[in-house]
C-alpha cells in the first residue's frame, strides 16, 4: 500500500536523522563539547612554591622570603559572603565596598576561595584565624613573598621582582611562563629568574554538579626555587653605600685576582619592596624620577674615562716603544697640535713616564698619543677590555665607545685628524666607558697582567660556579710595562704633589688614577680607579661620581671606604 | 515463525542489558544503597518483563479483540485515579503507589488506545468482508475516535506528562493515516488541532512554555530549563568518536546531567561509548522496528496488522522523540526510551507490547 511505504521511508528518515544528530555532537562538535565536559568538573588549586634566596658570599639574606598571609572567602551559603566581608572589614579596618569589589574582581568560581585583602598584618591573621570559628568561610592563605632584610642594599645588583609584563612574556612564553607570573627585573633576579623561579604545584581535583569535591585526579608538588650565592660581601656592599652617602655614582669593589664583584653600590637607589607592596604612587615615582633610580650606573651608563684612559696611553707606548721609561717631555702648561691650542690643566715642567702619570699631566699623553696615533690608541683600549662587553653576569650591560680612524672613516665617512687623537689620548670626546670596564682594566695592573671577567654569581642551588666563571685573559704586556704603569699609579697617591694625595694618609698601600671627565652640561664625573695593597692587591677599587666635580672627590669617597673595610679588618 | 520471536528477543534483550550497564555507571557512585541498588532493580524489572514477554507471546492476541473495549476501560479507570488521586493531593503525580513499586498507568494507557483503535478501524462490514474504515464518514472516521483518544490524552497530560500525552496524538494520527480513512480529513484533523495551537499554549503549565521556549534557545536560561539539554549535549558531544568508555564519563557521573537514569540514559551511555557505541545502539533499535514493521505487513488479519503497525509506531516514535529529546533536536517532554530508561511500567509496557507483535506473527499462520 502506498501509504504504508510512504509512512515507513518517513520512519527510517528519522532514524538517518538521529545519525545525522550524532554525527554533528560527537564528531563535528566533539572537541568542543569535551572542553565544556572537562571545564565543567576539573578545577585546580594552586599552591605555589617559595622564589630562591639571593645570598652574599656569607650566607647573608639579601632578598628572600616571608609569608603573608591572604584574606580568602569562600562563601557556601546565601548570606554568608556578607558577614564574611562585615567581619574581615571591621578587623582589618578596610572599607566594606573596597573589599567587595575585590571579591568581584578576583571570583573565579564558587568552588573556589576567593582573595579579598593581600598581605595583612601577621596579628590580623591571628584574629582572622580566630574568628574562623564564627565565620568559616573566611581563609587565611599563607603565602610567600618577597623579603629584603636590608632594604635597598644591593638594590641594583638583585633587581626587583614584579608581574611579568607583555614583552617579557611573549619572549618566555615558551618556557612555561604564563600571564601573572611574578618574574624578576633587572639585576639577578631577571638574569637568574629561570633558577630562582619556583615552580608552581597543585592539586587537579574533580567536582560534581554542584562545586563539591569529589576525588584528587593529580597532585604535584610545588618546587622551591634554587638559591643564589653572590660573590657580594654584604659588609663591604655596606661600606660603599655609607661611602657614596647620597652623592649621584657608582662604588665598585673587585678581586682583581679572580674577577669577583665584592660591592656595587649605586645611588640614587631604590628599595625593591615597593614592587611586593605593589606601592602604585611610588613606582611610578621611580620610574618618572629624572635621576633614574632604577638604573644600575656601574654597568648600564657609560661615561668619559678621562684621565684614568691615561693608563691606556702609558701601557701602548711602552709596548709600541714609543716612549720608554727616559721619556721625558716638557709641559709648559700647553701644546700644539696642528693649528690648534691643547691646554694641559696644569704646568708640569718636564715629566717621564711615572711623573706624567702621578701628575696626569695633559701634555705628556698628547705627545704619547700623537706618537702612537688614533688606531693603536684604539686597539690597546680593546685589548684592556674597553668598548666591548666585560661578560658580566648581570643584564644589560653597555659596552661603552672608543672611537678610532677606521670606524670614522667606515661609518661617519670623515677623516680622522690629529686633534682627534689628542683628545682620545686624555679620554675624552667620544670616547666612553662604564665604571666595571675600567675596574677590570686597572685589574690588569693589579695582578700584573691579566684581564679578569667579572662575576657575581658565586653559586646557584649550591653548586659553586666559582671555577666556571673565573676566567683571566692575560693581555701580553711586557713586565716592564706593567711595573712602570703601577708605579706610576702608587705615585698618583704617594707623590705630595699626586692626584690621589688624599689617599697617602690610609694605613695600607693605596695605588690609581684619578680622572675628571668634562661634559657638556653640568658639574665634570669624577673618577677614582686603584687597587690596594700595591703589593699584593686584593681589591680594586672604581669610583663614579656623576657631576661630582674634579677626581679629587671621587678620592674622597674612595678613601672613606678604604677606611671603614680597614677598620672592620677586612683588609 | 519462531525467527521473529528469537529475532526481537535477543535485540531487545540486547537493549535492555546495556540499559542496565548505563543505569549501572550513572548511579553506581550516588550515596545510599537504595540508588546504588537501582540497577539491580532494573535486573529485576527485565525478568518479569521477560517473564510477561514469554507468557503473551504465547496468548491468543485475537482475544484482545474481544478485551479492547475492557482494557481500554481499565487504563481509562487507572488514569481516572491517578486524576483524582492527584486532586485530593493537591499535587500532579504520574503514577499510583502500589504494594512494593509505583505503577504508572499512563504507559499501559498508550497500548491500550492502541489495541483499541486496531479494533476500531478493523471491523469488517457485514455485507463485505472489506473494511469499514474506508467507509467511514468524518464523524465515525474521525471524531468518535478522537474522542476517545482524547479522553486519556487529556488525563494524561493532566498529570503532567505532555509527552505521553503527544505520544497518544501522534499514534492516533499515524494510525488514521495507515488505515483508510480519507486523507482529507486527517488533514482537517490536523488543521483543527493545529489552528488553536496559540491559545492552547496559555493553557500549559509554565515550566512546559520555559522548555518549549528552550528548546529553541537552550542558552536563555542556562541554569534552569535549558540546563538540562546543555548538559545532555555537552555529554553526548564530549564522547566524541569512541567515548571516554564505560564507568568513566564524568558529566553522568558526577550528576551534571540530571535524569541521567531515566529519560537522559542516551546521553550517558552515549557519553561512555561515544558515536560508535551510539550509533550501534539506534542501529539495534531500527532493527527491532524494522522487525515490527515486518511482521505488520505480512500480517493478512487486518485487525494484526494494524496492532502491529500501532506497535512499531509507538516504539519508534519513544525512540526517536527521546534521543531527539537528548540531542536537543526535540524540545524536552518527559519521555522514557524505552528497554533502556529505568522504569517498572515502561520495561513491562515495553515488553508486553513485544510480545503481542510476536504473538501476531506466530498466529498469523491460523488464519
Amino acid at each position: 500500500m502506498d501509504r504504508k511505504k510512504l509512512f515507513i521511508y518517513f520512519l527510517s528518515l528519522m532514524f538517518v536523522v538521529l545519525l545525522i544528530g550524532l554525527l554533528n555532537l560527537n564528531v563535528l562538535q566533539g572537541a568542543k563539547f569535551r572542553r565544556l565536559s572537562k571545564s565543567n568538573c576539573i578545577r585546580l588549586i594552586s599552591q605555589s612554591g617559595t622564589r630562591g634566596n639571593i645570598l652574599d658570599r656569607n650566607g647573608e639574606i639579601i632578598a628572600g622570603n616571608r609569608i603573608s598571609y591572604d584574606v580568602m572567602i569562600l562563601p557556601q551559603e546565601p548570606g554568608q559572603l556578607d558577614r564574611a566581608i562585615a567581619a574581615v572589614s571591621r578587623i582589618l579596618g578596610i572599607g566594606a565596598g573596597e573589599l567587595k569589589s575585590a571579591f568581584k574582581k578576583n571570583f573565579i568560581s564558587s568552588s573556589l576561595p576567593t582573595t579579598v585583602a593581600n598581605n595583612i598584618e601577621p596579628r590580623k591573621a591571628i584574629i582572622l584565624e580566630e574568628y574562623k570559628v564564627e565565620e568559616p568561610s573566611i581563609i587565611i592563605q599563607p603565602k610567600p613573598l618577597r623579603y629584603y632584610p636590608n632594604g635597598p642594599s644591593a638594590c641594583h645588583v638583585i633587581g626587583y621582582v614584579n608581574e611579568i609584563d607583555r614583552w617579557r612574556l611573549t619572549k618566555l612564553e615558551d618556557y612555561g611562563y604564563k600571564t601573572k607570573d611574578i618574574v624578576g627585573f633587572g639585576g639577578v633576579e631577571e638574569k637568574y629568574d629561570y633558577y630562582l623561579r619556583q615552580e608552581e604545584g597543585g592539586l587537579s581535583v574533580e567536582v560534581n554538579h554542584r562545586g563539591k569535591f569529589t576525588r584528587v585526579l593529580g597532585f604535584q608538588p610545588p618546587v622551591n626555587g634554587r638559591d643564589v650565592q653572590l660573590t657580594l660581601d654584604l659588609r663591604i656592599q655596606k661600606i660603599a653605600e655609607d661611602a657614596l652617602s647620597g652623592r649621584k655614582g657608582t662604588v665598585i669593589l673587585m678581586d682583581p685576582q679572580n674577577g669577583e664583584i665584592l660591592a656595587l653600590a649605586n645611588y640614587p637607589d631604590y628599595n625593591p619592596s615597593v614592587f611586593v607592596n605593589k606601592r602604585t604612587a611610588l613606582i611610578s615615582g621611580l620610574f618618572n624620577n629624572p635621576n633614574s633610580p632604577l638604573i644600575n650606573r656601574a654597568i648600564q651608563s657609560s661615561y668619559p674615562p678621562a684621565s684614568v684612559f691615561k693608563v691606556v696611553l702609558a701601557s701602548a707606548g711602552l709596548e709600541l716603544k714609543k716612549i720608554n721609561l727616559s721619556t721625558n717631555f716638557v709641559c709648559p702648561g700647553w701644546t700644539m697640535v696642528g693649528a690648534r691650542k691643547f691646554s694641559c690643566w696644569d704646568t708640569h715642567g718636564t715629566q717621564d713616564i711615572t711623573q706624567a702619570i702621578a701628575h696626569s699631566c695633559d701634555v705628556f699623553f698628547y705627545k704619547t698619543g700623537l706618537l702612537l696615533g688614533g688606531q693603536n690608541i684604539h686597539d690597546y683600549a680593546i685589548k684592556l677590555g674597553l668598548s666591548r662587553p666585560s661578560g658580566f653576569d648581570l643584564p644589560y650591560e653597555t659596552s661603552g665607545f672608543i672611537p678610532s680612524p677606521l670606524w670614522r672613516k667606515l661609518n661617519k665617512f670623515q677623516k680622522w685628524y690629529d686633534g682627534d687623537t689628542a683628545n682620545l689620548s686624555i679620554g675624552q670626546g667620544d670616547c666612553l666607558t662604564t665604571p666595571l670596564q675600567l675596574t677590570c682594566m686597572m685589574a690588569v695592573f693589579a695582578n700584573r697582567g691579566y684581564l679578569p671577567v667579572p662575576y657575581i654569581i658565586k653559586a646557584v642551588g649550591g653548586v659553586d660556579l666559582e671555577t666556571k666563571k673565573r676566567r683571566l685573559l692575560p693581555v701580553n704586556f711586557k713586565k716592564g710595562t706593567i711595573e712602570a704603569v703601577r708605579e706610576g699609579l702608587r705615585e698618583v697617591v704617594s707623590d705630595a704633589k699626586g692626584t690621589g694625595n688624599i689617599l697617602s694618609a690610609l694605613p695600607v698601600e693605596v695605588a690609581g688614577k684619578t680622572g675628571t671627565a668634562q661634559v657638556s652640561r653640568g658639574l665634570t664625573h669624577a673618577w677614582f680607579v686603584g687597587f690596594f695593597p700595591y703589593d699584593k692587591p686584593k681589591y680594586v677599587i672604581c669610583v663614579l661620581l656623576e657631576n661630582g666635580g674634579p677626581g679629587h672627590a671621587a678620592g674622597v669617597i674612595a678613601k672613606r671606604v678604604i677606611e671603614g673595610m680597614n677598620s672592620q679588618g677586612i683588609i | 515463525m519462531r525467527n521473529s520471536f528469537v529475532r526481537i528477543l535477543i535485540i531487545a534483550l540486547a537493549i535492555a542489558l546495556i540499559g542496565v550497564l548505563s543505569i549501572y555507571s550513572s548511579t553506581y557512585q550516588k550515596e545510599g544503597t537504595l540508588w546504588q541498588d537501582i540497577y539491580k532493580r532494573q535486573i529485576l524489572w527485565l525478568a518479569i518483563g521477560l517473564v510477561c514477554f514469554f507468557l503473551i507471546s504465547g496468548f491468543n492476541y485475537r482475544k484482545l479483540w474481544d478485551a479492547s473495549y475492557f482494557i481500554y476501560g481499565l487504563a481509562l479507570f487507572f488514569l481516572f485515579m491517578v486524576f483524582s488521586l492527584g486532586i485530593i493531593r493537591l499535587g500532579a503525580q504520574r503514577w499510583l503507589k502500589l504494594a512494593w513499586f509505583n505503577f504508572q498507568p499512563s504507559e499501559f494507557a498508550k497500548l491500550a488506545v492502541i489495541i483499541f483503535l486496531a479494533r476500531y478501524f478493523s471491523r469488517k462490514s457485514e455485507s463485505d468482508i472489506s473494511l469499514l474504515s474506508g467507509k467511514f464518514g468524518i464523524f465515525r472516521g474521525i471524531a468518535l475516535p478522537f474522542v476517545f483518544v482524547a479522553v486519556p490524552m487529556f488525563l494524561v497530560i493532566e498529570q503532567p506528562d505532555l509527552g505521553s500525552g503527544l505520544m497518544l496524538l501522534l499514534a492516533f494520527i499515524s494510525l488514521l493515516y495507515l488505515t483508510d480513512v480519507r486523507l482529507k480529513y486527517i488533514v482537517s484533523l490536523l488543521a483543527l488541532l493545529l489552528a488553536p495551537l496559540p491559545f492552547l499554549w496559555n493553557f500549559l503549565r509554565p515550566y512546559q512554555k520555559d522548555r518549549l521556549l528552550v528548546f529553541l534557545n537552550p542558552n536563555i536560561d542556562p541554569l534552569g530549563a535549558g540546563y538540562t539539554v546543555i548538559q545532555s549535549r555537552i555529554a553526548i558531544g564530549s564522547g566524541g568518536l569512541l567515548g571516554k568508555g564505560w564507568l568513566s564519563g564524568t558529566q553522568s557521573q558526577l550528576y551534571f546531567l540530571p535524569e541521567s537514569h531515566t529519560d537522559f540514559i542516551f546521553a550517558t551511555f552515549s557519553e561512555q561509548w561515544g558515536f560508535l557505541g551510539s550509533s550501534l545502539l539506534i542501529f539495534l533499535y531500527y532493527l527491532l522496528i524494522r522487525e515490527g514493521f515486518i511482521i505488520a505487513k505480512r500480517t493478512q488479519d487486518s485487525f494484526g496488522k494494524l496492532l502491529a503497525y500501532g506497535i512499531s509506531i509507538l516504539l519508534a516514535l519513544q525512540v526517536f522523540i527521546n534521543i531527539a529529546m537528548n540531542m536537543g533536536l526535540a524540545p524536552v517532554v518527559g519521555l522514557p526510551l524505552p528497554l533502556m530508561s529505568y522504569g517498572g511500567s515502561s520495561i513491562l509496557a515495553t515488553f508486553i507490547a513485544l510480545g503481542i507483535l510476536v504473538n501476531i506473527d506466530r498466529t498469523r499462520a491460523v488464519f
